[in-house]
């Protein structure tokens, strides 16, 4: 297969349409940032998919529950290992994602006798400002999008992941209308339960190309909280305590729900 | 090649849930050395020599409980031999929201031991999805003492420390542990006290708790801080490793409380009033 090119790149092509299948129906994640932190949240029955990673690092994912596990651990393990031998505030994600996940997951992607990691991960870490906060997502070839300013984009306070590129770039054309990052945590959690709501139900719909009326969205997400359980998490900003992760119960956060 | 600590290790099986071990893998923490497998062998003495004295555990550390949860205390000096080398040293150590390691012993030893014990309970929270239970936070403390047990017999690196905890899961209270250097843990019902002057400590509160007006455990908070340093003061009357209360400097033992609510360390001024109040005064009839 080294000697043809050609194969190779249609190897490529074939993993890259395997993986984009397998993940499609993952349910999408919200990371919001606001005034007392970052919010992570989704929607499920089944898997936990929002977990602590650092003091001040938290990690969402979609995919085959075992990748995800394998690069969990390999992310807490670096980010335990760098936190003890030098201090807490060492440990970068900057660093985690760009000079050890991104390119381990790349080579096992590229490598075609080899297994890919079939798992989308978003990453976010607290900063003592918002403006200082980082969202990082992590796809299964390495590649990593991220909200820092561009010369074509404003930077976002947000960062979403979802099954499809549609669901997620509808999900972030909705969030960088109704994101605020001064948002309150109520409000906070009630725009992010929207945007999985959108991106939920797009996920489905090969061919939403605008947003669903405000209407619909309102009552796909009334039907699906009748049956899916809310899954969140905290990274506080309050440097009072070193670890900052926290995770919210469904119960705690039904009550804030609005109509 | 070269391996960072910070490559990605993709032999990584997921289930190494022990985070000492993992640290090992990685070659930052130094391994486990059994004492028969040492070079030196220990204390090489000549016929008829006698042992070194070491000056190992020379500080003092007590705690015990009282009604508000455990109070831990620690007096501040470290020394080298007859040395005073810092007036201020830390010894009453926070591991986690509810866990408090207090040490007597070597410092370097101490400080890397509470080190990667505060790393090991978060990183068995982090990868297991789960608090690790009392029983092995105690266990974990047990196990690094053993691991290290091969540069004690060396003549470096002797720990004896305290931990003090509080339980939620299944019966809510606060439990004490004391350990001896080879790793052996004690539940302590009382009290506990470790370092060289802890056998007038000892005797500070098995006195109080038999004969004294009240039991340990029934003691108010100024109460029990009032007995601890009152026990300090004691032992650094006669052990020059004991810092007590420096009076003109002004450096007062460090105290922290474990209870349901956490960890609370005590402010200095209360310290200071407490300490004015009932250990400097000449004692009063009663």
């Amino acid at each position: 297969m080294i000697e043809e090119p050609y194969r190779w790149v249609e190897a490529i092509a074939n993993r890259r349409e395997y993986i984009e299948g397998q993940l499609a129906p993952g349910s999408p994640i919200a990371a919001l940032g606001y005034r007392e932190g970052i919010l992570f949240l989704t929607l499920g029955q089944m898997r936990q998919k929002i977990f602590e990673i650092y003091d001040r690092i938290a990690m969402g994912a979609i995919g085959h529950p075992g990748d995800i596990e394998r690069l969990r651990m390999a992310a807490i393990e670096l980010a335990s290992t760098e936190g003890f031998t030098r201090s807490a505030t060492d440990v970068s994600l900057r660093r985690l994602v760009h000079y050890s996940l991104s390119p381990v997951m790349k080579s096992a992607f590229e490598q075609v006798y080899g297994p890919p990691y079939l798992a989308r991960m978003l990453f976010a870490e607290v900063g003592e400002r918002p403006e200082e906060d980082l969202f990082l997502r992590v796809d299964y070839d390495g590649e990593i999008a991220t909200n820092g300013a561009t010369y074509a984009r404003a930077r976002q306070d947000f960062a979403v992941l979802s099954g499809t590129r549609q669901s997620t770039e509808l999900m972030e054309a909705f969030l960088k209308t109704r994101h605020a990052p001064d948002a309150s945590f109520e409000t906070a959690f009630n725009c992010a339960l929207d945007a999985w709501s959108i991106g939920h139900m797009t996920l489905q719909t090969s061919e939403a190309k605008e947003l669903p009326e405000p209407a619909a969205v309102a009552k796909y997400r009334q039907e699906q909280l009748s049956i899916a359980g809310i899954e969140a998490a905290l990274l506080e900003r309050d440097a009072s305590r070193a670890i900052r992760y926290r995770s919210l119960s469904d119960t705690e956060l039904r009550s804030l729900i609005h109509d | 090649m070269e391996r960072s600590p910070v490559a990605f290790d993709q032999n990584s099986s997921g289930v190494a849930s022990d985070f000492p071990t993992l640290l090992r893998r990685k070659g930052l923490l130094s391994p486990v050395t059994e004492p028969a497998r040492l070079a030196v062998a220990p204390y090489q003495l000549a016929p008829g020599q006698q042992k070194p004295w070491q000056p190992t555990e020379a500080t003092t550390i007590l705690a015990f409980k009282f009604s508000g949860g455990v109070l831990v205390a620690g007096d501040r000096r470290a020394t080298a031999g007859n040395t005073v080398v810092y007036d201020r040293a830390d010894k009453v150590l926070e591991i986690d929201r509810h866990s408090i390691m207090a040490i007597a012993g070597v410092p370097a030893t101490a400080w890397e031991m509470a080190r990667v014990l505060e790393h090991s309970f978060q990183f068995f929270r982090r990868t297991q999805l789960q608090e690790m239970s009392v029983d092995g936070k105690v266990r974990a403390l047990s196990k690094l003492l053993r691991d290290n047990f091969g540069f004690v017999m060396q003549g470096v690196g002797v720990v004896v420390p305290i931990f003090a905890t509080y339980d939620s899961h299944p019966k809510p209270e606060a439990r004490l542990y004391f350990y001896d250097a080879m790793g052996a843990q004690f539940e302590a019902t009382d009290y506990a006290a470790t370092g060289l002057g802890s056998p007038a400590v000892r005797g500070i509160l098995y006195y109080e708790n038999t004969w004294g007006p009240k039991a340990l455990q029934q003691l108010s908070e100024d109460e029990a801080v009032s007995i601890a340093l009152r026990a300090l003061d004691t032992a650094a009357e006669s052990d020059t490793s004991t810092g007590g209360v420096d009076r003109s400097g002004k450096i007062y033992p460090l105290i922290k409380i474990v209870s349901r609510e956490g960890i609370r360390t005590l402010p200095e001024s209360k310290i200071a009033a407490v300490f004015k109040e009932t250990v400097a005064a000449p004692a009063s009839p009663r």
